[in-house]
């Protein structure tokens, strides 16, 4: 007997059948009830009616059961954590979980990052802009679950709680009508997609990171990290296969890098708050801590070597020339002579060695590192001389060196770096006290004016910031630049970091140039 | 007898009793039809899943039909004038939970000698059999075995204890049969005779400050220890916990004593606490229960899996036979109740606990109808083991409470479990048809002094005891 069945036949059938099933039950529950007279036990003494009352709480009792049973099976949508571990576990493929319509994911003017379409019968999430936002949006997929803003806004973008009258009434529509579309509600980030378009496509087809973002109220402009992967086809691959080129890695929030000259920024702003004052002579041979150490150089030494000339040094300097010429001979110095405990206190203070969380939900996190400090042994002041010049085995993350470019810009203070519109700004803490700040600020001004990054000196915007070219053992050097701008009144805070980028005054100083350039085109910065 | 409109209440003749038990005849065959509909459902969705249909898969029906002509011949051949709203609402349940087996696949039929084939016909046969020898007054007898009870009971857990094996953090019998399930039968016999033979000292709680009466209790609480010693050292919680409500109601019952629950209330708290701290069993299933996204791949994976599946029913469910409840683990056992509302939905759970309630509720009508102690105690242990089984384990599925791993009484997979249930039932019916007829009882009386005690106690009991009977059930 295997004849073959119409689909379209059965379901039909089976429908009445499911009908037919249940008013049979009904009926004979009907019946049960209504023959309970007529097949009383008269042989029997009267009933007195001694266990009303059990009986009345034993129906409570299964009542609020099967109360508390709808609050899973019929209104579950309202627990997002079940939503997504159903998303996630469930291969049920009925299961209306899979079937939500999800809100979309916007930037700050509405353009849409992530929608929901119906794609054969189930929902299937779409970005429209592949590659270039998931390092924030993430994806959201059956199979793989749910990361970036995707898993940490979940229980937003599936609905969230029925707040009104009309969320309850839809709701009883759905659950009756076993309409499986459960609508969600958009979520609208900070970032600015054009921004990040072009943040995408100046870094070309290098590694690196893009981090902007408002000094007043940490909102993120810019969060690109490249390369990245195409969250519409996210497949088992891209978590197998070991990658050199790590797509799933954030660099911006993630990555961690040696900070280069960019780091001195934190050892001026360390110099300023101890009263540093005065000048250090810097010779062309460079500086070492000890005989037989390998000598910390200046860059025009090596350049004028390459060219078969001599290089006679800077001489004795202050800190605002050395900070705008960006000598290594100095800082070295600087650092040695402000030793361990300073330097230390004041990476503590500048929350190095933490996650800082943007975002938190029960289904996950938006963080990011800020950098790795190892603890030195007091005796080394080589390793000490190292850190000062942003080199030795201090690694920081781009959006943590955004952080350090906005808490000078704000006078001081780092804001919480934010992601949603929604979201409030919150202090995170004070850097450096608001005179360093101001003094700071001006000495990024003079990078730009007549330090190392004369070459992004625009009459437009008045831009300040700081050159970075990080030594490391993979190659070519990383090149950086943070900065912000304009000067007197700052309203974005820029890092720019490309791997093996080369020097940073060549590399990533005009990425950010171009970046603020077109921030002030579009109005943000105004 | 002369005919009358109204059914004889007390039928001698064969064509009394056919005309009396006419509810039941037309209550069973609904049932039939019922289930009949059910079996076409699971039946239509394996052969468009493209299993093949061969007659042999109309044989599970054929079984319950059978067993229903049977069952209800056979009491009418006895001139059984029981009840028989019970026995419907338990033949649409036992009917359902082949349906529910049937669907899950436990039931293999094209295999003869296959055991679980001849449960459902073996229990229906245990409970006629149960029901026919303990009829009119019959059951009174139970009680001179009070210390038999004990002793059995005792020696079921010892032996398990010593002779089974371990498998999930439980103990089994050979075959994973479970024989301390029949403790469900043999505690509360020996409960109720207890109980029934000291009711006037165990009510007595003194003047003054009101106090337990320690002496009389001493041997009840001696066997009580032994008996959770041997439980939680074969880590039966639930089995303890429904067995323990069912003291507690049983001794207020009796006794019409508040003071039993309260006692037993503060008793359970400082055992419950003292039971966690021991068993890392307990407490995994406490953290499942508490917080179960905190390991949503581990710990509470089977009871997410099965609200998953309840979830994706809905309302009214995909169709018996078209859901997935695979993917929930062991299903066809504690987790049945999820497949049925992963398949029939909310409004399938609703008819089911209502179709419990209706047996409950029938249930307390014969105890209530009973004058005999003896016979009230015992209909009322077993109903409240049935209802707190009931209880327990809905509510560990919709998580309600933590998981207690006990079965849905008549419908999830486990035969121990389903020939207890019969046993119970066998009972109560035996109950319901009242004591002896009028010209022996003046003869029967002398044999049970349990039911010449009883009509003395009961007023007191009926009146206020009621209220809190079910209160500690969760």
């Amino acid at each position: 007997m295997t004849l073959p069945l119409d689909p379209s036949l059965w379901s039909a059938v089976r429908l009445v059948l499911h009908v037919a099933f249940f008013l049979a039950i009904f009926f004979l529950l009907k019946e049960l009830v209504a023959l309970r007279e007529f097949a009383q036990l008269r042989h029997l003494p009267k009933p007195k009616g001694a266990f009303r009352i059990p009986f009345i709480l034993l129906c409570l009792l299964f009542g609020g059961l099967l109360i508390y049973q709808a609050t899973w099976q019929l209104t579950g949508v309202y627990r997002p954590e079940f939503i997504s571990f159903m998303q996630l576990h469930d291969r049920r493929t009925f299961n209306p979980a899979h079937w939500i319509q999800r809100g979309r994911i916007l930037d700050r003017k509405g353009v849409v990052l992530a929608y929901t379409r119906e794609e054969q019968g189930r929902a299937e999430r779409v970005y429209p802009d592949g590659p270039l936002f998931a390092p924030v949006v993430g994806y959201s997929q059956p199979r793989f679950g749910a990361t970036g803003m995707e898993a940490v806004a979940s229980a937003h973008l599936n609905g969230g709680e029925p707040t009104s009258l009309n969320d309850w009434r839809e709701l009883g529509r759905q659950i009756v009508a076993r309409d499986k579309r459960p609508k969600g509600k958009d979520l609208v980030l900070t970032l600015d997609a054009d921004l990040q378009r072009l943040a995408a496509e100046r870094l070309g087809g290098h590694r690196g990171a893009v981090v902007l973002l408002s000094p007043r109220d940490g909102a993120v402009r810019v969060l690109a990290s490249l390369p990245s992967y195409d969250p519409n086809t996210v497949d088992s691959g891209l978590f197998l296969n070991p990658n050199a080129s790590a797509p799933l890695l954030n660099r911006a929030t993630q990555g961690l890098y040696p900070p280069g000259s960019t780091f001195k920024i934190a050892v001026a702003s360390l110099a300023i708050e101890r009263g540093f004052e005065g000048t250090l002579d810097c010779p062309a041979n460079g500086f070492t801590t000890r005989a037989g150490y390998r000598r910390i150089r200046d860059h025009e030494y090596y350049t004028a070597r390459e060219h078969g000339e001599v290089w006679r040094g800077y001489g004795r300097i202050d800190l605002s020339k050395a900070f705008a010429k960006s000598s290594n001979v100095f800082f070295a110095q600087l650092g040695v002579l402000e030793g361990h405990d300073a330097f230390y206190a004041m990476a503590d203070k500048m929350l190095l060695n933490r996650s800082i969380v943007l975002h938190e939900s029960p289904y996950g996190n938006f963080s990011l590192r800020t950098g790795e400090l190892p603890p030195l042994p007091d005796s080394d002041n080589y390793g000490l001389a190292q850190l000062s010049i942003g080199q030795g085995r201090l690694l920081v993350t781009p959006a943590y060196m955004a952080m350090l470019a906005a808490s000078v810009a704000n006078r001081g203070v780092a804001m919480r770096p934010r992601l949603t519109e929604a979201s409030p700004s919150e202090p995170l803490g004070r850097f450096m006290s608001t005179a360093t700040a101001d003094q700071l600020a001006a000495m990024m001004r003079r990078v730009v004016t007549e330090g190392t990054a004369r070459s992004i000196n625009d009459p437009r915007l008045t831009i300040a910031g700081k050159t970075g070219t990080a030594q490391n053992a993979h190659g070519d050097p990383h090149s950086w630049f943070v900065g912000f701008a304009p000067a007197d009144r700052p309203m974005l805070a820029v890092a720019v970091l490309v791997e093996q980028g080369g020097y940073g005054s060549a590399v990533a100083a005009p990425i950010a140039h171009d970046l603020l350039i077109r921030a002030q085109e579009i109005g943000l910065i105004h | 007898m002369n005919a009358t409109p109204k059914p004889p209440s007390r039928p001698s003749t064969l064509g009394d009793t056919w005309a009396l038990r006419w509810p039941e005849r037309h209550l069973l065959l609904l049932c039939a039809l019922t289930i009949g509909l059910g079996f076409m459902m699971v039946l239509g969705s394996g052969y468009a899943g493209g299993r093949p249909v061969s007659p042999l898969d109309l044989l599970p029906f054929g079984i319950y039909g059978g067993c229903l002509a049977v069952m209800h011949l056979t009491l009418v051949a006895a001139r059984f004038h029981g009840d028989q709203i019970l026995l419907s609402s338990l033949a649409f349940l036992a009917g359902f939970g082949l349906l529910a087996q049937y669907r899950m696949g436990t039931l293999d039929f094209s295999d003869p000698t296959n055991p679980g084939l001849y449960l459902f016909p073996g229990g229906i046969a245990v409970m006629l059999a149960v029901c026919i020898a303990l009829v009119r007054g019959r059951y009174e007898r139970l009680t001179a075995g009070l210390w038999v009870w004990a002793a059995l009971s005792l020696l079921l857990v010892a032996a398990l204890l010593a002779l089974g094996q371990r498998y999930r953090g439980g103990v089994y019998g050979v075959g994973l049969i479970t024989p301390t399930e029949l403790l469900k039968v043999t505690v509360v016999l020996f409960l109720a005779s207890f109980i029934d033979r000291h009711a006037k000292p165990l009510a007595n709680w003194g003047k003054g400050f009101p106090r337990p009466p320690v002496l009389t209790l001493l041997p009840l609480l001696a066997f009580w220890g032994l008996l959770a010693g041997m439980l939680l050292l074969q880590r039966d919680l639930g089995m303890f916990v429904i067995l323990s409500v069912t003291l507690l109601v049983m001794l207020f019952v009796g006794t019409g004593r508040l003071g039993y629950l309260v006692l037993g209330g503060l008793a359970a708290t400082v055992a419950g606490y003292l039971v966690l701290g021991i068993f890392s069993h307990g407490q995994r299933r406490i953290q499942a229960w508490l917080a179960p996204f905190d390991d949503p791949t581990g710990n509470s994976w089977q009871i997410l899996q099965g609200l998953s599946g309840m979830y994706s029913g809905g309302l009214w469910g995909e169709g018996f036979g078209a859901g997935n409840p695979e993917y929930t683990p062991i299903a066809q056992s504690d987790f049945i109740y999820s497949v049925i509302g992963e398949e029939l939905g909310f409004v399938g759970c609703t008819l089911l606990v209502l179709f419990f309630l209706i047996f409950f509720s029938r249930g307390l009508g014969i105890a209530d109808q009973t004058r005999s102690g003896f016979g009230r105690l015992l209909c009322i242990g077993l109903i409240s083991v049935l209802a707190t089984q009931t209880f327990l384990n809905l509510g560990g599925v919709t998580k309600l409470i933590p998981l207690t791993g006990i079965t849905l009484p008549f419908i999830s997979h486990g035969g121990s479990s389903l020939i207890t249930g019969f046993i119970s039932l066998g009972l109560i019916l035996a109950i319901s048809e009242g004591p002896a007829r009028t010209q022996r009882r003046g003869s029967r009386a002398s044999k049970s002094t349990g039911s010449k005690r009883a009509p003395v106690k009961q007023p007191r009991a009926a009146g206020k005891k009621s209220r809190a009977r079910k209160t500690d059930d969760h």
